[in-house]
């Protein structure tokens, strides 16, 4: 168990006219478990290959508790890593594999017995250590990989999307043995994924990277509910955050609105929390996830606006149904409740919660602070 | 049904007579041998002989003159293994190592190193005769079993490098991280990792070497000794060397002879010519 400390990281490849990390601050307490997440190209796989010293940084300093390991060789850092593709050794048995760091630590042979046998119990792949890695299936690899980090008991573990190369219930099935070893074992891990179910349910922190730069760190909540930007609200969540893009304005009551058109293409007002005035005359977007929108029939107040739209698709997903319509022109998804029911084209009167909405400033695409 | 059955008929037909073209020569061969000088002067080429008799067999491998010795074609016969189980052996780890490096170990301008040496393929045989000659005997192995073995190693080093690089970079860098964070160094990796993933492609390598390197007279005439002339040479000099009667049976013979090894590498090693070892290192 260890701290890590990631300090203005920096990274440019050879050859390349763009920084791939431009400047990573992370600081990862002991036993925590922190996610990194973006899509593609946002350099989250480099910081961790540089984490890991597969890769050198062009400047900054990655501390593991307390001992500065930028220019240290990936064996001496003490880190095990679990790829995506596995990499298991294929000419070794699993016992071979997991055995292979520990033989090369020179660790006494009766200690390697024990602690294969231990970590294999852990991870139930005891039967099968005498298999090659080509005779088990994609879960069981899964499980040997991660055995072969767990048998060298280092300070840090970083997973490098781990689950994506399984199908989703076997996906499900090792999320779940990924957070139950992490309370077992009470490690620090560092964990890369781009799926945002993953990171929302493993993390005691979740980072969302896009280019090479840290958007928003902070707890599954924050980043849910409290977004830094439009980037992390419409990456965070699924379906995504709908925007609602408008100008600020005031009634005579004083109560600040945005203008928008309903399906008929009549003019209506979608009044806004009081906090909002001092935007007044400025553009906005509203962001909304899609549970704040509701079909019940509840009375207007400052932050709960009525407007009636008709419905363009109905996408039923078991638990509940996710509903589509178009305002302003631009698609709006609600997550209504299964029993919910209407056809395409039908008017349907909805309620907007703007009580739990953000709102982020049109230019900038950054959340606006209300109070 | 009918009209396939017949198109069947004619592809059959069609591969056994090509089938029969390419035996032909073989067959020719080893009938001619096993017959006797005045079956050969009589008789029809394609004919059975008339007389089975292995004495052609005998003096080929012992008793034919080859220049001025008459010591048939097997001290040549060893002298090729003694140059070409080297040579063999020697490059075809350069070209493991070399691949290695390059594909897992990338330096800087080590593509530049790879595409310099990938030159080494298209070099002429005739244009390093002679500074090849000037070196080894610089080095004091003119003449020598072991400095023909040296040219061939550094000629074949180009193709086990290009062999053993293109079946490593299909290799995911992914299980050299993982080793290097297992604590495995450059070494270990190579010996405990790669090369035990490494049969077909050594298959393939040692195969090619082998026959190349066995199957090659320019070298062997141009850097070989009278006493250290690879089989090739001898074939030559033996098919050359007349002393009035040609002794077709002989020739044919000698040239079964030399041919036999490479033969016998496709055989044995041909099998293991599997692909997918590194099957189950990635998804599956």
């Amino acid at each position: 168990m260890a701290t890590l400390d990631l300090k203005q990281i920096r990274k440019t490849y050879p050859k390349a006219d763009q920084e791939t990390l431009k400047g990573i601050d992370i600081s990862i307490e002991s036993g925590e478990f922190l996610i990194l997440v973006g899509p593609s190209g946002c350099g989250k796989s480099t910081l961790m290959n540089t984490i890991a010293g597969l890769e050198d940084i062009s400047s900054g300093h990655i501390v593991i508790d307390g001992r500065e390991v930028s220019q240290v060789e990936p064996k001496d850092r003490d880190i095990a890593m679990v790829f995506q593709s596995y990499a298991l050794y294929p000419n070794m048995t699993v016992y071979g594999n997991i055995a292979f760091g520990l033989k090369i630590r020179k660790m006494p042979q009766e200690e390697i017995n024990t602690e294969v046998q231990r970590v294999a119990k852990m991870l139930q792949i005891d039967h099968l250590l005498d298999r090659k890695p080509s005779q088990l299936s994609g879960g069981q690899r899964q499980r040997v990989a991660m055995g072969r980090a767990l048998a060298r008991r280092p300070k840090l573990y970083l997973f490098d999307e781990p689950l994506s190369n399984l199908d989703a219930k076997l996906r499900v099935e090792m999320r779940h043995q990924i957070k139950r070893l992490h309370q077992q074992l009470n490690t620090t891990i560092v964990y890369v994924t781009h799926d945002q179910i993953e990171a929302m349910t493993l993390a005691d922190r979740i980072a969302v990277m896009k280019e090479g730069e840290v958007q928003q760190l902070g707890t599954p909540n924050d980043i849910y509910s409290a977004p830094n930007n439009m980037f992390v609200a419409s990456f965070m969540g699924s379906p995504s955050m709908n925007f609602i893009a408008g100008c600020v304005h005031r009634n005579d009551a004083g109560q600040p609105y945005i203008e928008m058109l309903d399906s008929n293409q009549d003019p209506k007002q979608l009044s806004l929390p009081l906090a909002m005035s001092e935007y007044e005359g400025k553009d906005i977007v509203v962001g909304l996830r899609p549970e704040h929108i509701t079909d019940k029939v509840m009375p207007d107040s400052d932050t709960l606006t009525r407007l009636e739209l008709s419905l363009d698709v109905l996408e039923p997903t078991g638990p509940d149904v996710i509903a589509m319509f178009t305002l302003n022109d631009q698609e709006i998804a609600c997550r209504l409740a299964p029993t919910f029911l209407a056809k395409a084209g039908q008017v349907v009167p909805l309620s907007f919660d703007l009580s739990k909405a953000v709102f982020f400033d049109a230019k900038t695409e950054q959340r606006l602070d209300i109070v | 049904m009918n009209n396939l059955k017949l198109s069947r008929l004619f592809l059959y037909a069609i591969l056994i007579t090509f089938c029969l073209v390419y035996m032909m020569p073989l067959v020719v061969m080893v009938m001619t041998s096993l017959k006797t000088l005045p079956d050969i002067k009589a008789g029809n080429i394609m004919s059975l002989p008339q007389e089975w008799v292995f004495d052609a067999w005998y003096k080929a491998w012992g008793g034919a003159c080859t220049g001025i010795t008459c010591e048939g074609v097997k001290g040549y016969f060893w002298n090729s293994f003694q140059m070409v189980i080297p040579a063999v052996v020697v490059s075809t780890l350069i070209g493991a190592f070399n691949g290695y490096v390059v594909t897992k170990w990338q330096f800087k301008g080590s593509n530049l190193f790879f595409s310099l040496l990938l030159f080494g393929c298209f070099i002429p045989f005739q244009v390093i005769l002679l500074p090849m000659a000037a070196v080894l005997g610089k080095l004091g192995m003119a003449n020598t079993t072991m400095g023909l073995a040296l040219v061939h190693v550094i000629y074949g080093a180009a193709f086990t490098t290009l062999f053993f690089r293109n079946f490593y970079i299909g290799i995911p860098d992914e299980l050299v991280k993982a080793a290097k964070l297992d604590g495995a160094g450059f070494f270990t990796i190579f010996f405990r990792i790669l090369l035990p993933l490494s049969t077909p492609i050594i298959m393939v390598t040692v195969i090619w070497q082998f026959t190349s390197i066995w199957n090659d007279f320019l070298f062997g005439v141009v850097y070989s000794g009278a006493d250290t002339q690879p089989i090739t040479v001898a074939l030559n000099n033996l098919v050359n060397t007349s002393t009035g009667v040609k002794e077709y049976n002989v020739d044919m013979a000698a040239a079964i002879i030399a041919g036999l090894p490479t033969l016998v590498v496709y055989v044995l090693a041909g099998k293991y010519f599997v692909r997918g070892l590194t099957a189950g290192s990635v998804k599956g």
